[in-house]
């Protein structure tokens, strides 16, 4: 099977220091792929690349087929790439309800929108991903009033609406419960039927339970990938990474 | 919850009163000038209308809005003249003083009052879309946007005031009669043309309104609040960001057209930076996140200028000055954030069961 996503020789420089160093990626339809690696490896700086925020020095980038190298933010969206940040990012004055329907991107251009004021399937498609996220109750405060687990639900919930055919997950259970870890997983696991993902996570706990693939990230390069268990039984990684958490 | 300033049958009917209560002004007012200058609170109400939708609703501080007003009006006031100019007298006077032995190609279109009034809209509005898609394509935004449309204002200031052969210089145009369309007189003092002030005021209200609750008013919203997160969402910020810059514009360039219509004069002095600012600034008192704050805001400080400035004379400033400082410091929101803290302490003091029934009533910042 081809890959959704192909990085071929990623490379992207700040003045003379070099974060991403010809780095490649595949990632097969379907799989969930976990991106890992010691803090500064250029995971978050890889997503940046994939969606555009930032543009690279040098390499490819292929989405389904098609070259999204340095594109716009919102063009490389439209294609099918969805994202939840690091530090979530919602948009705080706005309503719970309103942070997801602004997320049911189907329709972006701004003349359609003008006579648009209940876009089809958006009442169905909401409640849904109200339900999964566990936000039913919430939906008309303003998201800046809500807890850190329950705004990183509302952007999972976010890209949820959007749905993507690739989703990009930057750190997606830093500060939920053990409960709530448990039902991302579970989760993730389910939408790998009908979507592509890449998780940036440093539980290797969490990354053992819904990893395909495991990609192991050093200064910008590729360090390693496979299977958790090649991953993890690979000396380099053990002496960069994993060691290197076991001591602390 | 169940806070009534968010419910939107609520502002429906608020929108209801607050035309209705104008609507009847004309029945009732007998003095002709007080009617005209009640006409013109309408298209300082439109003003703030258009500063509220871009700055309130898009995010976008724009103090020069008085280029699409001025351009406008001066699309208005050329149609008007070239109105009163006949076969044996082609020229406006002002142009011979300049020494000009025949009518310049810009102002030719202006012969057909059709093609004068397109243009009058069309040129203000296109500006807005060509440098509003330029400045936000290149992510020119906040303060650094604002400071381009005030250095946009004081080019076309700048350019009025010296192409004098063409634009009347400093003293303007004063187009000698009345506006005349379709063969029809419209007596600024009558209440014929406080109707057609009152009609594109509550046109664009309306209008306004509805493109606040579309879809495309909820983008808009969203890219106040975090522009950069809205763009991974797939929604082109420049693009949404140009449309309500422009349908802003558009609606100035409307009310440029009113005011030449009601007061038969433009000059310089409506590019003038001093009245941009007090667009800016009635919006700011009345409320520039909700529509109907902003035009009341227009009403009031325009009012009280009318009536109060004569009294006060140069100290009027100074009042005017310490009433926006007390706002902003205290009402960041304006006028219309006390009615909403006001409906809401109802609310929570008397917790209805209607209130339930109004789980669609949502919190919009707006309004």
């Amino acid at each position: 099977m081809p890959g959704l996503l192909e990085i071929h020789n990623l490379s992207k420089s700040f003045d003379a220091t070099k974060v991403i160093d010809n780095f490649s990626l595949e990632v097969v339809e379907g799989t969930l792929c976990c991106l890992v690696g010691p803090n500064g490896a250029g995971k978050t700086t890889t997503l940046d690349l994939i969606t555009g925020r930032i543009k690279p020095t040098g390499g490819k980038i292929l989405f389904a087929n098609e070259d999204i190298t340095a594109k716009h933010e919102h063009v490389i969206a439209r294609a099918g790439i969805g994202r939840k940040f690091q530090v979530p990012a919602v948009l705080r004055d706005l309503t719970v309800r309103q942070n997801l329907e602004v997320s049911y991107s189907r329709q972006t251009n701004p003349f359609w929108n003008l006579f648009k004021f209940r876009p089809a399937g958006l009442k169905t498609k909401l409640d849904e991903i109200a339900t999964l996220a566990g936000l039913t109750g919430r939906l008309n405060e303003r998201a800046g009033i809500l807890s850190h687990g329950e705004t990183q639900w509302l952007e999972i919930g976010m890209v949820l609406m959007q749905e993507p055919r690739l989703l990009l997950m930057d750190e997606p259970i830093a500060g939920m419960t053990e409960v709530e870890i448990e039902k991302t997983a579970r989760i993730f696991k389910d939408l790998r039927k009908t979507a592509t993902l890449i998780v940036v996570e440093h539980d290797m706990g969490f990354v053992r339970e819904i990893a395909d693939v495991v990609t192991v990230m050093h200064m910008g390069s590729l360090l390693a990938q496979g299977t958790i268990r090649q991953v993890e039984a690979d000396p380099r990684v053990r002496d960069v990474y994993l060691g290197e958490q076991e001591a602390a | 919850m169940g806070n009534l300033y968010h419910n939107k049958t609520a502002q429906w009917i608020a929108y209801g009163v607050f035309f209705a209560v104008l609507a009847i002004i004309p029945l009732t007012v007998d003095d002709s000038f007080l009617l005209n200058q009640f006409a013109t609170y309408g298209v300082y109400g439109m003003l703030a209308l258009s500063i509220s939708l871009c700055w309130g609703f898009g995010g976008i501080l724009n103090l020069g809005q008085g280029i699409a007003f001025g351009l406008g009006a001066y699309g208005m006031a050329m149609t008007m003249q070239m109105q009163s100019q006949t076969e044996s007298n082609p020229i406006p006077p002002f142009m011979l003083n300049n020494s000009l032995d025949h009518l310049p190609m810009l102002w030719q279109p202006f012969q057909s009052t059709g093609t004068g009034m397109v243009l009058a809209i069309a040129a203000p509005t296109l500006f807005c879309a060509v440098f509003g898609g330029i400045m936000f394509r290149a992510r020119v935004s906040g303060p650094f946007f604002a400071i381009m449309t005030l250095a946009m204002l004081s080019a076309f200031y700048t350019i009025i005031l010296d192409r004098q052969a063409y634009t009347g210089g400093v003293n303007g145009l004063t187009p000698p009669s009345a506006f005349q369309f379709a063969g029809v007189e419209i007596d600024p003092y009558s209440p014929t043309a406080y109707w057609v002030v009152f009609c594109f005021l509550m046109g664009a209200t309306v209008v306004a309104k509805l493109i606040t609750q579309s879809s495309f008013g909820l983008v808009t919203q969203a890219i106040r609040n975090d522009a950069e997160r809205v763009r991974f969402l797939g929604y082109s910020v420049a693009g949404y960001e140009t449309v309500i810059y422009t349908i802003s514009g558009l609606i100035a360039a409307i009310a440029g057209c009113c005011w030449v219509m009601l007061v038969q004069y433009v000059s310089p002095a409506q590019l003038d930076v001093s009245f941009s600012l007090s667009m800016v600034i009635w919006a700011a008192i009345g409320g520039r996140l909700s529509l109907l704050g902003s035009i009341f805001g227009a009403f009031l400080i325009q009012g009280a200028q009318s009536y109060l400035g004569d009294t006060f004379l140069a100290t009027w400033l100074l009042i005017l000055g310490g009433f926006f400082i007390l706002v902003v410091r205290f009402l960041p929101n304006g006028l219309a954030s006390l009615l909403e803290s006001g409906l809401g302490l109802l609310a929570t003091k008397r917790p209805s069961p209607a209130a339930q029934s109004n789980g669609d009533a949502k919190p919009m910042p707006a309004e």
